[in-house]
């Protein structure tokens, strides 16, 4: 699979190179700055980019625009972004388009190398992988009135991890549940939130995500 | 003690009550002596605050009993020190007033006398009219910011000596009418004072003039005629406080008139910048204000600055710093334990991973409480919303800002809508919240209401307090409408210019961080 990484810090980027070779991915360029990445992920089309939202010239959102702009010339190019602080509003702006692709994690989560990678496949493969951080917030946004009330605890939890991107395997592991119960929960989410049913993981975390962000 | 320093303008109450003994037709005077004794020591604040009444009455009285002994009374009057007498010859069929008085010009500047002390009294205590007396003082001196002027007031004691010039024909004429006339003089000069004082001012200038013309001219008679020793007319108009009756008090008069056209020509140039001192005194009330709002907020600033310094060390030396100590500890006991136990440092190692991981953790919340990021990178506008969606509750944002207000200014109002978004949550339980961003005639203007329950005070709580303060420090205010039940509306009003451009990219970038 080949990457492209976007990172100023010379530590960081070397990080990230040695730990995708690692795991069995080809980066075809790692470059520090904005107008660098937007060329390299435009000229280069890789299976997917990493992207830190902060870089020169302004170190303000200056990788998060390119990403924006990337997916606007490659519909779809997936990306994953990551960021030392997450908010809601990025969030929002990167899942804007719907084209699925898309991940948003703090940096931190580089410190499981293998979480990390398997992050890094989800969205080459059109996945949506949300941090917990900006997940967790959603979820505890409409939590007084609204859609989420109508669902019981244990949906919102399988909901929650549905919006880190998890596949159902995932989420029946991590709450040591079978996974027919969690396709019974997710029913059950769809139905309440009122909204058509999906297997296409994709296009459920879409689904979900785009409804709570109304 | 302390009572009678401050308030002894009451010990001069038992002087005018020694005055009155011998005037009056009391059968014990001394009685009025020692209620104003007593006055004056159980009660002096009250002794300060009617002094000057008395002071001007006694004053009054003097005048008036002047007139009654030159015109008619034939015994002697002892008044304040001055005993004026007057000789009357028996002649068949009546009586005769001589021409001889005794007494009359002592009485006559005593009388003045007690009237200026009564305006020094007015001037010194806090009894009305006193203000009006210090203010007109602090025009002529100039002082406290006030550039030097022609105090309008100065009309009043001009109308005063021209009256008594005419006092025969006004005070003292026996039928009401002129006394109602000279009454109304004093009431147009008053309506001057407040209405057009630069018309009163010029007035009151040309009115001393004229009269130190007129005292000076007194003067020369006297020194010309080579100084008369005989006596004039009885019944002399008084002039200030002389009453000019031949002889030396020509020359008193004269050295009064003096007094008089040095002190008008004194204030003549000030009539002539008249305007621009009106203008000026009011720039240096203005500025004085001002100073002194801003000598409040910027010991305001600093404390709240000092106070959150403390507040960043605190939490770096309780958590990031401590967490990271944690780290080089558990690394180092890995680094002791790799090769005997290999899998207990592996254990150890990941929980330095872990351990670093909430340091980041720590250093992100203190960092989104010193400057958010999302402040920095993208605005006011954008990191409002960007609070909106991480409340709770459903929060309705209404921002239309065509630029981008000064970092500290948007730094100030950001922190203001959190803490209103906090109280919001924690102590209104509101379920809406809507939060609207303006900018209209140079003002920044937010506001953030809420269906909860009300209550919220500034006074109470130091959130809101503290976010005043803030705000203080750029001229900013907070307005607070919070009726028990609700809703709560929290205005914020913040004077700056907005720049053209887009936050963070109008400054150079910024030294890279470490991740």
């Amino acid at each position: 699979m080949r990457v492209v990484i976007g990172e100023d810090l010379f530590l960081l980027r070397d990080g990230l190179v040695r730990l995708l070779d690692a795991h069995g991915f080809e980066v075809v360029a790692a470059v520090g700055s904005a107008p660098e990445l937007l060329r390299a992920l435009t000229e280069l089309k890789p299976d997917v980019g990493i992207v830190d939202v902060r870089l020169p010239p302004t170190f303000t959102d200056d990788g998060l625009r390119v990403a924006i702009q990337a997916r606007r010339a490659c519909p779809g190019l997936p990306l994953l972004v990551l960021s030392q602080y997450v908010e809601q509003l990025y969030a929002r702006e990167l899942l804007a388009d719907q084209a699925g692709g898309v991940g948003y994690l703090l940096k931190d989560r580089v410190f499981s190398d293998a979480a990390f990678a398997d992050a890094v496949r989800d969205v080459a493969a059109g996945g949506t992988v949300l941090d917990p951080e900006v997940v967790s917030r959603l979820m505890t946004k409409r939590a007084r009135s609204g859609p989420l009330a109508a669902l019981t605890p244990r949906e919102r939890d399988v909901l929650s991890l549905m919006a880190q991107g998890r596949s159902n395997a995932a989420i029946a592991a991590k709450l040591f549940i079978t996974e027919k119960a969690v396709s019974k929960h997710a029913a059950g989410i769809f139905a309440n939130l009122g909204l058509a049913p999906s297997d296409d993981d994709n296009r459920r975390v879409l689904a979900v995500l785009a409804y709570l962000n109304s | 003690m302390t009572r009678y320093l401050v308030n002894w303008p009451a010990l001069l109450l038992p002087l005018v009550a020694l005055g009155t003994v011998g005037l009056l037709g009391v059968p014990v005077p001394q009685i009025l002596v020692i209620l104003a004794v007593l006055l004056a020591l159980a009660a002096p604040a009250e002794g300060a605050k009617i002094v000057h009444f008395a002071l001007f009455a006694y004053g009054a009285y003097g005048l008036f009993k002047l007139h009654s002994l030159q015109i008619y009374e034939s015994q002697g009057v002892h008044y304040g020190l001055v005993t004026a007498s007057r000789a009357v010859i028996a002649i068949p069929g009546g009586y005769q007033l001589t021409s001889q008085t005794s007494g009359f010009e002592p009485m006559l500047a005593e009388a003045v006398g007690f009237i200026f002390l009564a305006v020094c009294v007015l001037g010194v205590t806090g009894a009305p009219g006193g203000r009006a007396v210090r203010r007109a003082v602090a025009q002529l001196r100039g002082g406290d910011g006030q550039p030097k002027t022609v105090p309008p007031l100065l009309l009043f004691p001009v109308i005063f000596l021209w009256e008594e010039l005419f006092s025969e024909h006004l005070w003292f004429a026996g039928t009401a009418a002129p006394g109602v006339l000279a009454a109304a003089i004093f009431a147009v000069g008053a309506a001057l004072i407040v209405r057009l004082p630069q018309v009163a001012a010029v007035i009151a200038v040309v009115g001393t003039i004229i009269l130190g013309l007129y005292g000076v001219s007194m003067g020369v008679h006297w020194l010309t005629t080579g100084g008369n020793p005989y006596g004039g007319a009885v019944g002399a108009p008084p002039f200030g406080a002389v009453l000019v009756n031949g002889g030396s008090s020509e020359l008193l008069a004269g050295l009064q008139g003096l007094t008089l056209l040095g002190f008008g020509g004194f204030l003549v140039p000030r009539l002539l910048t008249w305007g621009t001192d009106a203008a000026l005194a009011a720039r240096a009330q203005a500025l004085t204000q001002r100073v002194t709002r801003l000598t409040e907020s910027r010991s305001d600033a600093i404390e709240v600055a000092v106070a959150e310094l403390r507040r960043i060390e605190r939490d770096l030396h309780d958590g990031a710093q401590a967490r990271l100590v944690a780290v080089g500890m558990s690394l180092r006991a890995a680094e002791e334990l790799m090769r005997a136990n290999p899998e207990a440092a592996r254990a150890l190692v990941a929980e330095a991973r872990e351990t670093s991981s909430r340091a980041l953790d720590d250093l992100r919340g203190l960092v989104r409480g010193i400057y958010p990021p999302v402040l920095a990178d993208r605005g006011l506008a954008d990191a409002v919303r960007a609070l909106a969606l991480d409340a709770p509750m459903t929060v309705d944002t209404d921002i239309t800002l065509q630029g981008e207000p000064p970092m500290p200014v948007a730094a100030a109002v950001y922190f203001a809508i959190a803490e209103a978004l906090t109280n919001a949550v924690r102590h209104a339980g509101a379920d809406t919240v809507q939060i609207g961003i303006g900018y209209a005639g140079g003002m920044l203007r937010a506001t953030i209401a809420d269906d909860g329950a009300g209550g919220a005070d500034a006074s109470r709580g130091t959130g809101l307090a503290g976010v005043e303060h803030r705000l203080a420090t750029f001229d900013g205010i907070l307005a607070v409408s919070s009726p028990p039940g609700g809703p709560t509306i929290i205005a914020i009003e913040v004077p700056c210019a907005l720049s053209g451009h887009e936050p963070a990219r109008q400054a150079a970038a910024p030294p890279q961080t470490i991740a």
